[in-house]
Order: C-alpha cells, then sequence, then structure tokens
C-alpha cells in the first residue's frame, strides 16, 4: 500500500503542488526519503519520525520510504514535516484511508510533536484550488494568513495528535484564531509638517502622480529624508491583489509583522542602508534567492539615502529591475523572478562637504562627487529637485505645508485621467514611448528635440522627459501635452544633466 | 497781523508744487552769490521767505481752502511737518544745508511725530536685483537693525524694500522717504509694509500729500535717503541707475558710502563695482559696517548737534563726487531691457538671475510665482542660453 498526502513547495513567489507518498516494505527498519537533497531530507526523517512517536504513532519495524513528488523541484526547509507525518500515519493505519484526499499540509514538527508556522504559507495557497484541494492543515500562527486569499478551508493545528484526531473524526476542527484586537494601521507622516519646500514638494506630486523616480538634493539635515517618508502617503492606497502581492512577498521573508495588519494597503517605503549587499537589495541566497529590500519595496517606495555613498555596481544592478518592474535571481537551483515595481527615491549631498551656504568645494571636487551617479542611472532618474536648507525660509514669508490629504487627491485625480488612457492600474512612467508622443503638441516635442540637440537630453531622457510632461499635463487637467508642460519636465531633469556632466567653468 | 510763521510758509510752498528742490538750490545759491552765509540751518528761513515772495509773484501759492484741506489731511495721516532749523528736523539731515540740498521741510508721519536720531545706515539698490542681491540687502537690514541702527531706503521694489524688510525682522528701526505723496498708494501694494515702516521708523517726504510718482521725485528723493544716514551702502544697480545716483550725493553731502562687489559678468554688479573703482569702500562682510556707521554717528554726537556745527564743511568723498554727473531721471532696471521672444515670467525671472546660483523654489518665492511656472521659464532661458543651471541652482547665462 502507499498513503498519499499534499504540501505544497515555493520556488521564488511560484507554488508547485507536491505529493508526499509513504510506503512501509520489506528491509531493514530505517526511514528514507526520496526526491529531497542532503542533510534537509535527513533531517526531516528524524524530525518526523520522532513527532510521530510523540505523537503516539508506532511505526512498523521495517523499511519506510517518502517520496516527494515532482523531485525535480528544489525542496527547503522543514515546511513539509507535516505531510510527510501524515502520509506515515496513514501508511501506519494511524488514520484511516482516505482521510487525507483532497487536504494539504503545510508546516514544521517539532520533536515534541508541536506544529510550527513556516513562511511563504500565503503565495503557497495559490496552489490548492486550481489543484481542486479544498482543505489545509497549517499551525495556528499561519491560519489567518492562509486564509487571506480565500477558496480553501483552513484548519488550524497545533499538535501532529490534534491533526491526527481531526483526520480520524474524533474532534471538530476549531476555528481560525483571530488577535484580540483589530490591529492598528501604520501611520505615514503627514506633508504639513514640512515648510517651504516648493521644489522637493513639487517633485514628490509629480513621482506619486507619474510613478517617476526621485534624486532628492540638499545638504545634510535639511529633511530629505523627512520628504522621501511622506511619499508612501501620497500614493493611491493598494488594491486587494496588489496588498496580496506585498503580503506573499513579507510571507516567504517569514517578516509578516504579528501587529501589524495581516494585508496592509498602505504602500510600503523600505530604506536600506549604504552599506547593503547586493543579495540583500535585490535578493540573494544560495540555491534558490529571497527577495531583497526592492521587492520588499514593490508597489511602494525604495529610499536610497546618500545615494554617493553607494557602491557603483550596486547601483547599476538596479537600472534592469527598475526598468522592467521584477528582479531576476539566477542561482544554482533555480532561476527566480520577484515583483520590483518600486518607485525609486534617491537622496544625496550637493557637494563632498555636505554643501550648505558655507561650501568650500572646488568645483572640480564636486563634479568628481557628482560624477558618482552613473550616466545610465541618472538617466532613470526623472525629477531631481533641490531641498533647501532649513533657514533658507527666513528670507520670504511661507505658507504653511499643503497637508497630504489635499496633495494625495491631485495625485488621485491625475492617476485617474493616466488610467482612463493606458488602461487600469497603468501609471505614465511606463506608458509607450510613441503612445505619449501622441498625446503632446507639436511646440511640446519641439522643445524636447531642442533639448536633445543641445546635449542636454540622451534618447532615452527624451522620452522619459516626455512621459514627466505628461504627469504635470495631467495633474493640471490638461489633455494635451503643451510647450510649458514640456519645459517644465525638462526643468527637471536639467539638474541630472549637471550631476552627470557640467563643463567646468559652465557656472558663470 | 501777526506774519505767518515759517511753518505756514513750508505749508503753502509744499501745497504749491512751485517750490522744487532746483528752485530751492537757485534761490540758496542767489543769497550766497551776494555774500551771505547759510552755513546755519536757522538760516534757511531766509531762503524759504524769498520762496514765499517769489511764488507770490509768480501767484502760485495756493489759496487759504486748499491750504486748509492740506492741514487737515496731514493731521488725519498723522503727519507733522518739520522745518529746517527748528525742533523735530532730523539734524543729521540739517547738516546737508544748503549745497548738501537738505529740503527746507520734511513731513513726517513717524512714532513720536520726528524720525529717530541715533545711528543711521542707507540700504539703497536696484529695483530689479539678483536673488542674492536681495539676500544681501534683507541680511544687512537684519544685522544693522539688530545693532540699533536705523535702517533707510526707499520703500522701491526689490533692494529697498527688502532692506526695510530685514530691519522689520529683527523688529529694529527703519525709515522710508517716500517718492509720493502720503495720500498716493505708491510702490503699489506695499501699503501692509508701508504701515510697518511708519510704525517702526517713519515715512518722510518733502511731496504734497497727493503729488505723484514722478521720475523727477525719485532722483530728488534719494538725497533725503542719503541726507537721513551716515553711512550709505549700494547692494546692487546697474551703472547708469538711481543707486548710483544716492550714492553721488551721499558723497556731496560727506557720507560714507559702501558697495556691495559683485561678479564681472552680472549687469547687477557694474554700479558697486564702479563705485569701489572710484574710491567708494568695499564690504566684504556683513558685519564690517555696523563699526563704520557708529564710528561716523559718533563724531557727530549722540545729541543733535548745535547748529552750524558744520556738517556743510566735510569734504566729498572722491568716490562718488566723480560720479556726480551722471543725473538720471531713468529708473533703475538691473537686467536692463530683456531680449525679445520671452514669456513675461522668464523675463521676470531673468532679473532675478545673478552670478550666484538660485533654487527655483527660491526664485519662485522671490517672483511671486507658481513653481511650475518658474520650472517652465528657467528651462526657456536656459535653451536660450539665458540661463545655465549648474548644481547648485541657476546663474545667468
Amino acid at each position: 500500500m502507499v498513503a498519499r498526502a499534499r504540501t505544497v513547495a515555493l520556488v521564488g513567489l511560484e507554488p508547485a503542488l507536491v505529493t508526499v507518498e509513504a510506503h512501509y516494505g520489506a528491509g531493514l527498519p530505517g526511514l528514507h526519503v526520496l526526491g529531497a537533497s542532503g542533510t534537509a531530507a535527513r533531517e526531516a526523517a528524524d524530525r518526523v519520525r520522532t513527532a510521530l512517536q510523540a505523537a503516539g504513532v508506532s511505526l512498523p519495524l521495517r523499511k519506510g520510504i517518502l517520496s516527494l513528488a515532482p523531485a525535480e523541484l528544489p525542496k527547503q526547509g522543514a515546511r513539509f514535516d507535516l505531510a510527510m507525518a501524515l502520509a506515515l500515519a496513514e501508511e501506519a493505519g494511524a488514520v484511516p484511508g482516505g482521510a487525507l484526499d483532497g487536504t494539504a499540509a503545510i508546516g514544521e514538527l517539532a520533536l515534541d510533536g508541536r506544529v510550527r508556522g513556516v513562511g511563504g504559507v500565503l503565495p503557497s495557497m495559490r496552489a490548492l484550488p486550481r489543484a481542486g484541494i479544498g482543505r489545509v492543515l497549517v499551525a495556528d500562527e499561519a491560519a489567518a494568513e492562509a486564509e487571506l486569499l480565500g477558496g480553501t478551508r483552513v484548519v488550524p493545528v497545533r499538535h501532529l495528535g490534534e491533526a491526527l484526531a481531526l483526520l480520524r473524526g474524533e474532534q471538530p476542527p476549531r476555528a481560525v484564531p483571530r488577535p484580540p484586537s483589530e490591529p492598528a494601521r501604520r501611520t505615514i507622516p503627514d506633508l504639513a509638517d514640512v515648510r517651504g519646500q516648493l521644489e522637493a514638494r513639487r517633485g514628490l506630486e509629480l513621482a506619486a502622480a507619474g510613478g517617476h523616480h526621485l534624486l532628492l538634493v540638499g545638504p545634510p539635515g535639511c529633511g530629505k529624508s523627512m520628504l522621501a517618508q511622506r511619499l508612501p502617503g501620497l500614493l493611491p492606497p493598494l488594491d486587494r491583489a496588489a496588498a496580496l502581492d506585498v503580503a506573499a512577498i513579507r510571507s516567504i521573508l517569514g517578516v509578516v509583522d504579528p501587529d501589524g495588519p495581516l494585508l496592509d494597503d498602505r504602500p510600503p517605503f523600505r530604506a536600506p542602508h549604504h552599506t547593503t549587499t547586493a543579495a540583500a537589495l535585490l535578493g540573494g541566497g544560495s540555491g534558490v534567492a529571497l527577495p531583497g529590500e526592492l521587492s520588499r519595496a514593490h508597489r511602494g517606495v525604495l529610499f536610497l539615502d546618500e545615494l554617493f555613498e553607494w557602491p557603483r555596481p550596486l547601483l547599476e544592478a538596479l537600472r534592469e529591475p527598475l526598468e522592467d518592474g521584477v528582479v531576476r535571481l539566477a542561482r544554482s537551483r533555480a532561476a527566480v523572478r520577484y515583483p520590483a515595481r518600486a518607485l525609486l527615491v534617491c537622496a544625496a549631498n550637493p557637494c563632498p562637504c555636505g554643501g550648505g551656504d558655507r561650501c568650500g568645494c572646488a568645483e572640480e571636487q564636486v563634479l568628481r562627487y557628482r560624477a558618482r551617479l552613473s550616466g545610465p542611472l541618472a538617466d532613470r532618474l526623472d525629477l531631481a529637485p533641490t531641498v533647501e536648507p532649513l533657514t533658507a525660509g527666513d528670507l520670504l514669508e511661507e505658507a504653511p505645508g499643503e497637508p497630504t490629504a489635499v496633495v494625495a487627491a491631485r495625485v488621485r485625480a491625475a492617476r485617474a485621467l493616466a488610467e482612463e488612457r493606458w488602461g487600469s492600474g497603468a501609471r505614465n512612467s511606463e506608458a509607450p514611448a510613441s503612445e505619449v508622443r501622441r498625446t503632446a503638441d507639436r511646440r511640446a516635442l519641439r522643445v524636447l528635440a531642442d533639448a536633445l540637440e543641445r546635449g542636454e537630453l540622451t534618447g532615452r531622457g527624451f522620452d522619459r522627459a516626455l512621459r514627466v510632461a505628461r504627469t504635470v499635463a495631467d495633474l493640471e487637467g490638461a489633455s494635451t501635452v503643451g510647450i510649458d508642460h514640456a519645459r517644465e519636465a525638462l526643468a527637471h531633469r536639467l539638474p541630472l544633466r549637471s550631476a552627470a556632466s557640467t563643463p567646468l567653468g559652465a557656472g558663470t | 497781523v501777526s506774519s505767518p510763521s515759517a511753518a505756514d510758509r513750508a505749508l503753502a510752498l509744499l501745497a504749491s508744487g512751485w517750490a522744487t528742490p532746483q528752485r530751492t538750490a537757485e534761490a540758496a545759491r542767489a543769497f550766497l552769490d551776494a555774500g551771505a552765509l547759510l552755513d546755519d540751518p536757522a538760516s534757511a528761513r531766509r531762503v524759504l521767505e524769498a520762496l514765499v515772495v517769489r511764488a507770490g509773484r509768480e501767484a502760485a501759492l495756493p489759496d487759504a481752502a486748499a491750504l486748509v484741506r492740506v492741514r487737515v489731511r496731514f493731521a488725519a495721516l498723522g503727519v507733522r511737518l518739520h522745518v529746517l532749523g527748528e525742533a523735530g528736523y532730523p539734524s543729521l539731515l540739517a547738516q546737508a544745508w544748503p549745497e548738501g540740498g537738505a529740503p527746507l521741510w520734511l513731513a513726517v508721519r513717524a512714532p513720536g511725530g520726528s524720525l529717530p536720531e541715533g545711528p543711521a545706515a542707507a540700504v539703497v539698490g536696484t529695483r530689479e536685483p539678483s536673488l542674492d542681491g536681495l539676500r544681501t540687502a534683507t541680511e544687512l537690514g537684519r544685522v544693522l537693525a539688530r545693532h540699533g541702527i536705523t535702517v533707510v531706503s526707499g520703500l522701491a521694489r526689490g533692494i529697498d524694500q527688502a532692506a526695510h524688510r530685514g530691519a522689520l525682522e529683527a523688529d529694529g528701526r527703519t525709515v522710508a522717504v517716500l517718492g509720493a505723496g502720503f495720500d498716493v498708494d505708491y510702490p503699489r501694494g506695499t501699503r501692509a509694509l508701508r504701515e510697518e515702516v511708519a510704525e517702526s521708523g517713519g515715512l518722510a517726504t518733502e511731496l504734497a500729500p497727493a503729488a505723484p510718482p514722478r521720475p523727477r521725485h525719485f532722483l530728488e528723493r534719494n538725497r533725503i535717503i542719503s541726507g537721513l544716514a551716515d553711512v550709505v551702502v549700494v547692494v546692487e544697480g546697474r551703472e547708469r541707475s538711481g543707486a548710483l545716483a544716492t550714492a553721488a550725493r551721499a558723497g556731496q553731502q560727506g557720507r560714507e558710502v559702501w558697495a556691495v562687489p559683485g561678479s564681472l559678468s552680472a549687469p547687477t554688479s557694474e554700479g558697486p563695482l564702479a563705485l569701489i573703482r572710484d574710491g567708494a569702500t568695499l564690504l566684504t562682510s556683513f558685519d564690517e559696517l555696523v563699526p563704520a556707521v557708529l564710528a561716523a554717528a559718533a563724531r557727530r554726537g549722540a545729541a543733535p548737534p548745535p547748529p552750524g556745527s558744520g556738517a556743510a564743511t566735510a569734504t566729498d568723498d572722491p568716490a562718488t563726487a566723480a560720479r556726480t554727473g551722471h543725473d538720471h531721471t531713468s529708473h533703475d532696471h538691473g537686467g536692463g531691457v530683456p531680449p525679445p521672444g520671452l514669456s513675461a515670467p522668464a523675463a521676470r525671472l531673468l532679473a532675478l538671475l545673478g552670478a550666484v546660483p538660485a533654487t527655483g523654489g527660491a526664485l519662485a518665492g522671490a517672483a511671486g510665482l507658481p513653481l511650475p511656472v518658474v520650472l517652465s521659464a528657467l528651462a526657456e532661458l536656459t535653451a536660450r542660453d539665458l540661463a545655465v543651471a549648474t548644481h547648485r541652482g541657476y546663474v545667468r547665462g
């Protein structure tokens, strides 16, 4: 006889149904695991056998074989323990035959038989309905997460013994445990706290409305981080699908916040430090790569402070994922893709000394410093507002800051126009260049073409500036991109050009 | 019938508009040519009488009803008319009699009815300064006011207003000499600022309440600005400009002239650089001016000096004397005539751009334009090489 249990493997975010087969046959007593490699398999066998004994199941003194199929699928971690134990239990006659039909199990076992939660339960659930599996056993702590997707009955189990009793029909399934109170929503700081900073505010608004990447330039302490932290508040709340994507990435990293909401509709904000490794930023790890900060910022904001302190190869490596919205990571056992549709916000000092009114940096020093922002990355940034030192507000009276709600309303209206044009969820920054050109008048295109001829724009920069101009027009409610929209978009890029290559002596 | 008082005569002449500074100077010169000494401000009364006689002869004096109207208007506005040589007339200005062109009367709206007598500095410059010029003027206003120095200027937009505002921000005293009558809203849109200045140091003019702004009024006003100050500092201005005319008058009046240096390629630096070339003192820091003003004020004494204390004996500043030939009726436009084909915002910003980099946000604040308009205009200027985007901000191309 062969007993079968079902569980789910994850390769990246992709779930795959795994069938666990258990068989006892002639041979020396022992437990052999097939279809999983190396130490992971050996460890699982020992854990499963010990846990079954703790749950009161006595295994036959024969040769036991566990097979995890498909064998070619990379299998990592202890998430298959529970399914393996249940298949062995059925084979040993501890649960009636057929009790495991239509049921999957995901969980790690402790030696005493307790069931532990594992990462990646949420994305795993996607595999079940399409395989016709209507019930899943998971650890208590993973039960609420497993329920998010819907379509599958989630049965929480604390102990292997409880799972066996359920399958024997000796006790009814428990309800999914709920947190005692609704968790507090993460609060995003408000723009009203920011005084002045006209340019930076405009930059944030355009970035939020069109999905354009942003570079904030200003001396230390002028509020660059403060501004960046307020950007998620301008972005529209995540819809269910997007929130599930974000939650899935957190889930496979095992970083579901026990105090936060399971499904958070606030766009994420990630601010890795410039000492972060490539693996931590883009994703990595041996065998099968895990997502990095870039993917954790998916649908939200990735903030790189001290941009010029970041190693240049790392910045270059960001280019392609930012363009494609996905990061592809090939490792020894699998090539995986993680979503990476993040809004990039960088911050930098204007010069090596930090800048400010008393900057004593020589022109050439500044140029060398700025050359660290490679042309290709500069080409993928669209807005470079200057953040003023705080004392600049002394000179001219400035109205108190506009609150986030007001700016977010304008952003919503502009995004609605863009979605009407390009389709649901689409942003100007991703719109096909030829289509955007069709919405611009001839004089607007002329302005950009002139800038191209003057060397202020590259070919790529031309289309990117045009997309920013499209967003400027959308914020104004204009259907056609006009000359002033194009000029403003150009002005937002001009500091980037000077960042990449200002000829010496241009400062007169 | 008692003879009319000096104040009555002054009021009649003021209301007539006939006794221009030129006619006053002519009358004074007639006395000097006749060998009369006019060193004593009290001698101004003789000139005043002579002017009244001449005005009467030319039937230029207003009738009694018109006089009453002016008197009532002044009373309503809280304005006092001070006559040269009498108490209440600013003693420092009185030292500019007769060659320095001190007016025979001064209508003053100030706390206590007269202008402050302490150390004073005039901050003057172009009406179309660069952003850096605006910052400099504001900071000068602040620093001077913080040291108890009255900041004198002409309320014109640009440098003048920035200097007044700086002094007000520092809770100091500032005095404005008007180029139009008290009843005229000029410069337009500055009513709030005029009120603040009136409550701080005071407003002053020699003009009738309804006198309209005229180019010649501005030039004539300049001699009062410099006359009310121990030291005159020029922030920005073209070579032919009102600010330079003020510096020239300051030289005639024996006032120290300072100039703020600027880039050789900025048109707004022409005036200060020319002054420096001709001997004006170069200002190298904001604080430097303070001891100079205090020393000049100490030389004339803290209290109003006794009549005839010899201001007229002070030698002309060679720096500015050389430039006295430049007396222009044109207004001071720091940026000059904008190139053709520019949009209005671009022309406005071009005037604000200088050699010191200015960010879009700062320019928007200074120009009073929305940021998108400013950025669009900056791109327009850059495309025509009229502006250059540096990594610190925009400069003139």
